[in-house]
């Protein structure tokens, strides 16, 4: 220990650490405009203080969640209502380090979980409590009551709320939405938001693909067109990616073998622009960018989360398709995407490929320009789209149905929030977008839900009742898209609903039909006509297309139904009211997610990226509402039975 | 010409292949990990991956095995917080965990400091730092502490919620010259102004120079609450306190 130390030995030394951390103070400051410090890799929060973005403790780090969408304000949300109590908490629990943001109350002792105390909040909703306490809640109609997101189940204490209002007469015993339900006297309340489970599409066709990806291994280093770009790593590795507006689906592709490693899937984190492309459009007019950046973001975590599963390295994932309607596809390259929005609805990169000014409407970029975090030679793809909101997601999902290389007249649906509709015959193709919005999923209708634990699936008329299944075999909670379907033709058959949607039954003026009565959820006059409408969106592109064709449905050759609905819809219930042309049912078959599919297959084999620019190239796009007697063909969608053509 | 396979260390070089993407940074870090011996990558490993305990560990068993002092700085220390640099310029980890491999780093430097000062390198001052009272927030803070003592402060952290009494006895104590005090909020800003106030009632103002800083503090505010010296971020921070040690003028 008798070393001798130089000063300027030393002094260099703390040069190069202050140049180390200077560096790292310089990058925190720019992060820190866009992601809060206190957030750690791992999304939790180390906040010692209470903040309304954390979410549920995670059981593992024991610290909180952090929900913070990413918008600037997250400094808000520090300034906690109460700091005093925080304080008190964290004191009481000094050393700990953490002031847990859960739902306990420090003044009560002892409380029941999820239990709060209301005191002094007379007139405040569930949901404000629920802001209070830094317990997450969903809502997307800006807690108007409509969007049916906040439910939440009152565990105890519902005397202290006001009496359930219209809005919230379609909730059982026990539920209430967050947005309406009142405090109307002191005492402690405790309610839990409801868990959502989404049933993710993990159903796909086997196809044998024979690989002839972008890249190629030659001896110890990896080549792209002729072009060394990285020595050899083990694997040469691709991601699939479908960017729905509502859910994005991954699958984790090896390019050499063509086996496909794992899938994922999660929901789009653009909600805080609105559940609607239009609405996306919009506010990405107002925060350009933030869109875009939550996306990359997402899928950055789905690439670690994916890589990690399958144990591989990201810096062998060399390429990623992605594909998607033309706004999602264009928000995910950062592309200008407001004339989209405007008629002829179109995107950027259409009207420059229509200007002549590029060749083709594919996309291409670097996963570094883009700040994916695959390898840093890696190329972010897409195929074209079609034309307008008909994006690369039907272009890929033809592709994977192997739509241009099949004979006689073929039609594809990809049924969802937007419908597309595309047909071909030996002369033609012709394809559409029908605007169905969100009816069959969970919005607009009372008892309406989306694929969730507890939602009816199937259903069928028994008797003066009806018969019903739900999903995870849970208590019934509501109806699902493929239940009101099953619903809406069974009323019909039985008799109890004339095609205008009239119920026939007598007394109580037949404003709606019963169809549990414990829980009480039941269909009115005012769903049906919501739902008319829906159905009618996807029954106009179908019978204009056809009609322009002169084709008779019963007569076309292959039907291929795409998107999740479709995949769990009783086909011959959806012909019943009109909600499919009256094909033959032996010849439609449903192609689960076939724009994922398409999407693994374009990455696989660059032969079918020439493929499917040539497809594109032959479709004609439609816009409905052009037709000259579009709203004659409105009216008669509008009502519950078969389509007749001619 | 070193190669990523000649680093005798498992954990550094699967992190180098990891995150280091830019050629010319791998080819420097790939110089000086494989230049460096395996005992004192383990540390640079402990400080990659935030270990405060391991870091301690190793670099007491390091001296006593007789490496020496600026040897397990250069290539334990400094070698491993370069490549947190770097993962945290790409985003691959974030402000908490920065903060994570620094606290290892300061383990590690806790066993060096004594030798430096027997050689007569001692600290340029000792510094009181703590978050005011009724705040919780210390990032801020806690950057530029960790700024600090790269820069050869020795800082006593009094961390946050931190009263004007917990603050005068640890100057007393500790016999430090410096006292740093962070504020986020406007509320508890004006908590500065009264721990101010509370080492002029002790009689002990004249003994320290107080520096503050924080997002809503400015440097007119701090002036006004009698405060020495302002810093608007953890860089500057270091500046002024070497202005106000005498260090620098």
């Amino acid at each position: 220990m008798s070393e001798r130390i130089d000063r300027e030995a030393v002094e260099q030394r703390r040069g190069r650490l202050t140049r180390i951390f200077a560096d790292m103070v310089e990058h925190a400051q720019v992060q820190c405009l866009v992601r809060c410090p206190y957030r750690d890799r791992r999304d939790l929060c180390t906040a010692r203080f209470g903040c309304r973005n954390q979410g549920p403790v995670d059981e593992v780090a024991g610290l909180p969640l952090c929900e913070c969408d990413g918008k600037l304000d997250y400094r808000g949300a520090w300034e906690v209502e109460d700091p005093e109590a925080v304080l008190a908490q964290w004191r009481a629990e000094s050393g700990v380090g953490i002031a847990e943001g859960s739902e306990v109350d420090p003044a009560t002792s002892a409380p029941r979980p999820g239990s709060v105390a209301c005191e002094g909040r007379e007139g405040a909703s569930l949901f404000e409590l629920a802001d209070d306490h830094q317990v997450r809640v969903d809502s997307s109609c800006g807690r108007m009551g409509s969007c049916h997101e906040c439910i939440v189940e009152v565990l105890g204490g519902a005397e202290c709320l006001e009496e359930r209002g219209e809005l919230e007469e379609f909730l059982p015993e026990g539920f209430r939405l967050a947005c309406q339900a009142r405090v109307s006297e002191a005492g402690e309340v405790a309610f839990a938001p409801l868990r959502r489970s989404a049933h993710v599409l993990i159903d796909r066709r086997e196809s044998d693909v024979v690989p002839r990806p972008s890249v190629a291994r030659r001896g110890e280093e990896v080549f792209r067109a002729g072009e060394r770009i990285d020595s050899w790593r083990g694997r040469l590795i691709g991601l699939a990616v479908d960017v729905g507006t509502t859910t994005i689906a991954t699958e984790l592709v090896d390019l050499e073998s063509g086996q496909s490693l794992c899938r994922g899937g999660f929901e789009n984190p653009q909600r805080f622009g609105g559940s609607d492309v239009i609405s996306r459009v919009a506010y990405d007019a107002k925060q350009a960018g933030q869109l875009h950046q939550s996306i990359i973001n997402a899928l950055n975590t789905e690439i670690i989360s994916l890589c990690q599963q399958s144990g591989i390295s990201r810096h062998t994932l060399y390429e990623i398709v992605v594909v998607g309607n033309s706004t999602m596809r264009e928000l995910f390259f950062g592309l200008d995407i407001q004339t989209i929005g405007q008629r002829p609805y179109k995107s950027a990169t259409e009207h420059e490929f229509l200007a002549g000014t590029r060749t083709g409407t594919e996309l291409e970029a670097g996963t570094r320009q883009l700040g994916v975090i695959a390898s840093s030679s890696g190329l972010v793809v897409s195929p074209p789209l079609v034309a307008s909101h008909v994006g690369s997601d039907v272009a890929a999902g033809l592709v994977a149905c192997d739509f241009d290389l099949g004979s006689g007249t073929r039609v594809y649906l990809d049924i969802g929030t937007n419908t597309e509709v595309v047909i071909a015959t030996p002369e033609r193709m012709v394809a559409a977008s029908c605007p169905a919005g969100p009816a069959f999923e969970g919005g607009l209708v009372r008892h309406a839900l989306p694929a969730c634990d507890g939602a009816i699936d199937t259903l069928r008329a028994v008797g003066s009742g009806f018969a019903y299944t739900t999903l995870a075999d849970a208590d019934p909670l509501g109806i699902c898209g493929s239940g009101l379907v099953d619903l809406l033709s069974e009323l019909k058959r039985t008799g109890q609903m004339t095609r205008m949607g009239v119920f026939t039954a007598e007394g109580n003026r037949a404003q709606e039909v019963a169809v549990v009565d414990d829980p009480p959820i039941t269909l009115s006059r005012e769903d049906a006509s919501q739902l008319a409408q829906a159905k009618a969106a996807s029954f106009c592109g179908q019978f204009i297309l056809l009609r322009m064709l002169g084709l008779d449905p019963g007569g076309v050759d292959h039907v291929d139904l795409a998107g999740g609905f479709a995949s769990t819809i009783d086909i011959e219930a959806a012909i019943a009211i009109g909600f499919l042309a009256p094909f033959a049912v032996e010849r439609v078959r449903r192609v689960g997610n076939a724009a994922l599919d398409g999407a693994r297959q374009l990455l696989l084999d660059v032969g079918r990226r020439e493929r499917v620019e040539r497809l594109v190239a032959r479709i004609e796009h439609i816009e409905l509402e052009t037709t000259e007697d579009f709203f004659d063909v409105f009216t008669e969608a509008c009502q519950f039975k078969p389509m007749q053509l001619g | 010409m070193a190669d990523l396979a000649d680093i005798p260390n498992e954990f550094i070089r699967a992190e180098l292949d990891e995150f280091v993407e830019r050629e010319n940074e791998r080819r420097e870090l790939i110089g000086l990990y494989t230049a460096s011996a395996p005992h004192l990558l383990e540390i640079a490993a402990a400080i990659i991956d935030g270990r405060n305990h391991d870091s301690d560990r190793l670099t007491l068993e390091a001296l006593e095995g007789g490496t020496g002092a600026l040897e397990i700085m250069d290539d334990g220390l400094i070698a491993g917080m370069a490549l947190v640099g770097i993962k945290f310029r790409e985003n691959f980890i974030f402000v908490p965990e920065v903060l994570a491999c620094a606290r290892a780093m300061k383990a590690g430097m806790v066993h060096i400091e004594p030798i430096l000062s027997a050689s007569g390198v001692e600290p340029l001052a000792r510094v009181i730092m703590g978050t005011v009272k009724g705040d919780l927030h210390d990032i801020g803070k806690n950057l530029c502490i960790m700024l600090m003592r790269g820069a050869g402060f020795e800082v006593i952290d009094l961390g946050v919620d931190t009263s004007a009494d917990e603050f005068i006895d640890a100057v007393e104590e500790h016999q430090a010259s410096l006292v740093g005090m962070s504020a986020l909020l406007t509320t508890t800003m004006p908590n500065m102004g009264h721990t101010i106030e509370a080492f002029i009632d002790a009689d002990l103002r004249d003994d320290v120079k107080i520096m503050v800083g924080g997002a809503p503090v400015t440097p007119a505010f701090a002036d006004e609450m009698g405060a020495d010296a302002y810093g608007d971020n953890a860089v500057e921070c270091v500046e002024v306190a070497k202005r106000l040690a005498g260090v620098v003028r």
